[in-house]
């Protein structure tokens, strides 16, 4: 699904130039839940940024679904996000003014889905995330574990091909924590595709491979056995 | 897609209910404000507008070359109007039109009423209707009248007139006339008034002067023929005026005047209708200028360019808290399309309330508008289909320019860039910056008008104008009796009371009086071969002491001298017009063989408006003309008590005739009418200009101070003052403010210049004039911010960090 080679990426102010991601070769099957580690700095968000489409690299390939998509222009990348991709972040980014319900509809709304049908796909997803009973709650109104869940209500009701999430327990409790990676499980193994970024070694453990980024670059790269121990 | 945009825009305007407010407060009186501004405005611009023939009609005036310039004239001869349609081809329909006055009786009623004497073609070529009568031609018949339905109910008391008969009092005579045509009401906006019409050849004056092309005393329209031009018929009146002034002429090059371009001494022209209302003459041509109605509409303009100012900069500068959500809906999908409408859509929501609001402000103030700015017009005269297309779009455009300008910044936002809140477009924006640097200078602008205005007003009020007026009453002798007998038995009666000082009389009124007329009489004549002109006045005794118009040399009228009926007196300028440094004995001849004696020279006085210099002046004491103005002059200690006893007295005179007595600093005070209008328009525009700005300023520093919460915590922490953060957070202002005083103030100074020069008595423009302005500007802005910022700075650092 994903497959990066020699890619760089580098962040220019007046003066210095920081070479946020250096020479990286990454590929990501369809099905895999693969963890990015690494310290404050290392590249991991940028990578992330990248993968997801929401910034373009300066040099190397980024092919996705078998498509060239690193020189894309904003309006084409998010064509392709539509529907393709989902994120979840750490600080949520739930929409203050709306309630759960047209939170989790917005996406469909831009990919044009009719009033009916997405009321039934937004009542499933919110059914299945355990919400459902908060659907006209307003973000503000719910615990921290509630609003991640109704960001990954909002990231999969598009039956994205891929997740994208940023330390998405980051902002968590450890029971809200181990409820979200749950989740994020239980979708892949439906066959959803996850990359995530996490500075947590108990994360970690959900995925299938963890990859370790220092200075911009990849470093190591492990499988875990275990894979989705329910920690 | 679009419910969405308008749940999110309402659930976002409540959740920031202090700048909604805000905002909502500031458009809605800018809408309000430039709703009722811009009604004036095109009220005056419509004036005369209605006639179906508008762009046909044309008024008569004279360009005339005379040795010391050009003088324009709108008065012709009696024989002048028929002359002119025989001799010049082009002309479709012509009328004469004299502005008069007449007793008027109806069976035990007698009242003055203003009339207008006309030519037949009037009523074809103008368009007043007449909806009851001879609607064709009512006035086909001599000793037939056309009346406005107001004045059909003051005279019968309904409007079911056609065919009753009342009687003037023409000559001393009473001469019954039928109406024979009811017309509506004359429109607000008509320049041309009348409440009743009677035939030209029915005037008093007609029979004597019918034959004379000396004496000039009516106005002179026509319609030209289609295919004609103006300015052709212009040139084809050459020939006409070159044959029938020919001894005017004559006088004018013996006099040493030189001709027009074209080699005329006297050049008729045509001033078209439309323009009437906003001419006057200067270099003996018309100038039009409809600057007046075009400031109003600046005004209105500029008020809506501050709200929307504020609007942009507040919608701007607020979008920081919304970065991570245009982030989020693009990372979902949305395209830039997507993220503009939905801003816009929110600023269309609140421009559709203030706009809502701001028609309900301006039905509410009406009324007091009307009333302040001294206006006529309502939305019934001046709404039409064409001014509601025209205000829908300027409505739109706002809408797009105020709404969409945020709303296309923050659609070309990245995501990322949003997602992380990094922009800084709440920062030290040029755009912002530019804007409010324009909002500051409209507010020095019309702060510094509002000054330049007020301090001529006062110097005009509180000009020394050669007599006194505020001692002196002037009462318009508008009753049946014979002028000089009413005169002398107020002297009689009034004798006795130790208030009055003096009584007096002239045929015309200082300053403007209740009566609303205001006039002056011209003679020319010859003298020592040149040709003079002058104002004539005629008045009784005691005149120059009941007024205190001081005496240079020579002496007064004096009951002593009964010769005194052929003696004059002139002032400074009429002495320099003669050429003559001492003027005394001197003799006049201002009709053939007949002499009129220089007994005194008084000092120069203002007996015009005071835009206009002192003109050449000559006082007649001839009971062969009536006197129409009686002048008393009171002790000045018991002032009210004196002018109700004056009253008394009158209405035991004249029982059928209203009182209309009025200080002449009253009357002053109304020749200047549009400088006080103009004054209250700039005072009230600077007004809400700094209400605007000050909202503006307050919202921006409220959002300012929010964002450097956690820098000011840091800042007190490690020592700052009170005085030191209030300036850190002030000065970026305070210099957008200086800055719009620098561009400004050439600018007002040069404006303010050219408005002046209009005025022969002018107050010194002085420097002071604008640092109060800027002073002014700046103050209320230094105020504005602490008010937004002291509460930030005063709290305690800890709070605010914790807060942060």
């Amino acid at each position: 699904m994903i497959q990066i080679e020699k890619l760089k990426k580098s962040f220019r102010t007046e003066e210095v130039e920081t070479l946020a991601l250096n020479n990286v070769n990454l590929k990501v099957e369809t099905g895999e839940f693969v963890a990015i580690m690494g310290p404050s700095g290392c590249g991991k968000s940028t990578l992330l940024n990248i993968i997801g489409m929401l910034d373009n690299p300066n040099e190397g390939y980024y092919h996705f679904d078998g498509q060239e998509v690193g020189g894309l222009k904003e309006n084409q990348r998010t064509k392709i996000r539509k529907g393709n991709l989902g994120f979840v972040f750490q600080s949520f980014n739930l929409i203050d003014e709306l309630t759960v319900f047209e939170n989790v509809e917005l996406p469909l709304i831009y990919l044009n889905v009719k009033k009916s049908e997405r009321e039934q796909k937004v009542r499933q997803v919110l059914e299945r995330m355990k919400i459902a009973h908060r659907e006209k709650h307003f973000p503000q109104q719910l615990s921290g574990g509630q609003q991640q869940r109704v960001a990954i209500a909002r990231a999969v009701v598009t039956n994205p091909k891929l997740i994208l999430a940023d330390e998405p327990t980051g902002n968590l409790d450890s029971k809200n924590g181990i409820e979200v990676m749950n989740l994020l499980t239980e979708l892949n193994q439906e066959g959803t595709t996850i990359v995530m970024v996490t500075h947590s070694d108990r994360d970690s453990h959900y995925a299938h491979r963890v990859i370790n980024l220092f200075d911009g670059q990849i470093v190591t790269e492990s499988q875990n056995r275990a894979i989705g121990v329910q920690l | 897609m679009f419910t969405n945009y308008l749940k999110i825009a309402w659930r976002s305007l409540l959740k920031n209910k202090s700048f909604t407010f805000l905002n909502i407060i500031g458009l809605s009186i800018a809408f309000g404000v430039a709703i009722l501004l811009s009604m004036a405005s095109l009220f005056e611009l419509s004036y005369d507008n209605f006639h179906e023939y508008a762009d046909d009609v044309y008024k008569i005036y004279h360009s005339e070359q005379n040795p010391d310039g050009i003088e324009a004239t709108e008065t012709n001869a009696i024989p002048f109007a028929p002359a002119l349609q025989e001799d010049v081809p082009g002309i479709h329909k012509i009328s004469r039109y004299l502005d008069d006055e007449v007793l008027l009786f109806y069976q035990d009623k007698e009242l003055v009423i203003d009339i207008n004497w006309v030519d037949p073609d009037f009523f074809t070529m103008f368009s007043f209707p007449i909806i009851e009568g001879n609607t064709r031609n009512p006035l086909k018949k001599e000793n037939s009248i056309v009346i406005t339905q107001k004045m059909a109910t003051i005279i019968f008391g309904s409007t079911n007139v056609i065919g009753k008969t009342v009687d003037f009092l023409i000559n001393g005579k009473k001469q019954p006339f039928t109406v024979t045509g009811l017309a509506k009401n004359i429109p607000a906006n008509s320049s041309i008034e009348f409440e009743a019409v009677g035939n030209f050849i029915n005037n008093p004056r007609y029979e004597k002067l019918k034959n004379r092309w000396d004496h000039s005393n009516h106005e002179v329209y026509i319609q030209l023929q289609q295919g004609m031009q103006a300015s052709q018929f212009e040139k084809n009146t050459r020939a006409f005026t070159n044959i029938r002034f020919k001894d005017n002429i004559e006088d004018r090059k013996r006099d040493g005047a030189l001709p027009d371009k074209n080699g005329q001494y006297i050049q008729l022209h045509l001033l078209p209708i439309k323009d009437v209302y906003f001419t006057h003459y200067q270099n003996g041509r018309a100038t039009v200028s409809k600057v007046f109605p075009y400031i109003i509409l600046g005004i209105a303009a500029l008020l809506l360019f501050i709200a929307c100012v504020n609007f942009m900069n507040m919608s701007i500068a607020k979008s920081t808290a919304r970065l991570q959500e245009i982030g989020m809906r693009k990372s979902l999908g949305a395209a830039k399309k997507h993220i503009f409408f939905q801003f816009w859509s929110e600023s269309i929501l609140v421009f559709l309330a203030t706009l809502s609001f701001g028609i309900l402000l301006s039905i509410l103030c009406l009324d007091t508008f009307k009333s302040l700015f001294n206006t006529d017009a309502s939305f019934d005269n001046t709404v039409s289909l064409g001014i509601c297309i025209g205000f829908i779009l300027v409505f739109m455009s706002v809408t797009l320019v105020a709404g969409g300008y945020p709303a296309f910044l923050l659609s070309k936002l990245g995501t990322l860039q949003a997602l992380k809140g990094k922009v800084q477009v709440n920062g030290r924006n040029k755009v912002r910056d530019v804007l409010m640097i324009v909002q500051f200078a409209i507010v020095i602008l019309l702060v510094s008008g509002t000054f330049v205005l007020r301090g001529q007003l006062q110097y005009m009020k509180n000009k020394d104008l050669g007599f006194n007026k505020e001692q002196v009453i002037s009462l318009p002798l508008n009753g049946k009796r014979n002028s000089y007998q009413v005169v002398r038995l107020l002297k009689e009666t009034l004798k006795s009371n130790p208030n009055v000082i003096s009584i007096t009389a002239s045929d015309n009124n200082l300053g403007r009086g209740r009566d609303g007329s205001q006039s002056t009489s011209r003679l020319g004549f010859d003298y020592k071969d040149h040709k003079v002109g002058t104002h004539m006045l005629v008045v009784d005794h005691d005149y120059l002491e009941t007024l205190d118009i001081a005496l240079l040399s020579g002496r007064s009228f004096d009951r002593n001298f009964i010769a005194d009926s052929t003696s004059v007196v002139i002032n400074e300028a009429m002495a320099r017009e003669l050429q003559e440094e001492d003027p005394i004995g001197k003799q006049l001849e201002v009709i053939s063989d007949f002499k009129h004696t220089i007994i005194g020279v008084m000092k120069d006085y203002n007996f015009k408006d005071l835009n206009r210099a002192i003109e050449p002046m000559t006082l007649f004491m001839t009971n062969q003309k009536q006197v129409k103005y009686t002048y008393i002059k009171i002790a000045p200690s018991t002032i009210a008590h004196t002018f109700d006893s004056i009253k008394e007295t009158w209405q035991k005179l004249e029982p059928n005739a209203t009182f209309l007595g009025s200080f002449l600093d009253d009357n002053i005070e109304r020749t200047l009418k549009k400088e006080k209008t103009m004054t209250t328009i700039i005072t009230s525009g600077a007004a809400i200009a700094i209400t605007l700005s000050c909202i503006g300023l307050l919202a921006i520093s409220l959002l300012v101070v929010n964002q450097r919460t956690k820098e000011i915590g840091v800042r007190k922490i490690i020592g700052a003052s009170t005085v030191s953060l209030l300036v850190l957070l002030a000065k970026d202002f305070i210099k957008l403010v200086i800055i719009a005083f620098v561009i400004m103030v050439p600018i007002v100074w040069w404006y303010s210049n050219q408005w002046l020069e209009e005025y022969p008595y002018r107050m010194e423009l002085s420097i002071w004039v604008f640092v109060s302005a800027g002073v002014l500007a700046l103050s209320i802005a230094l105020i504005t911010i602490s008010f937004g910022t002291i509460k930030a700075i005063l709290q305690n650092p800890v709070k605010s960090l914790r807060t942060e």
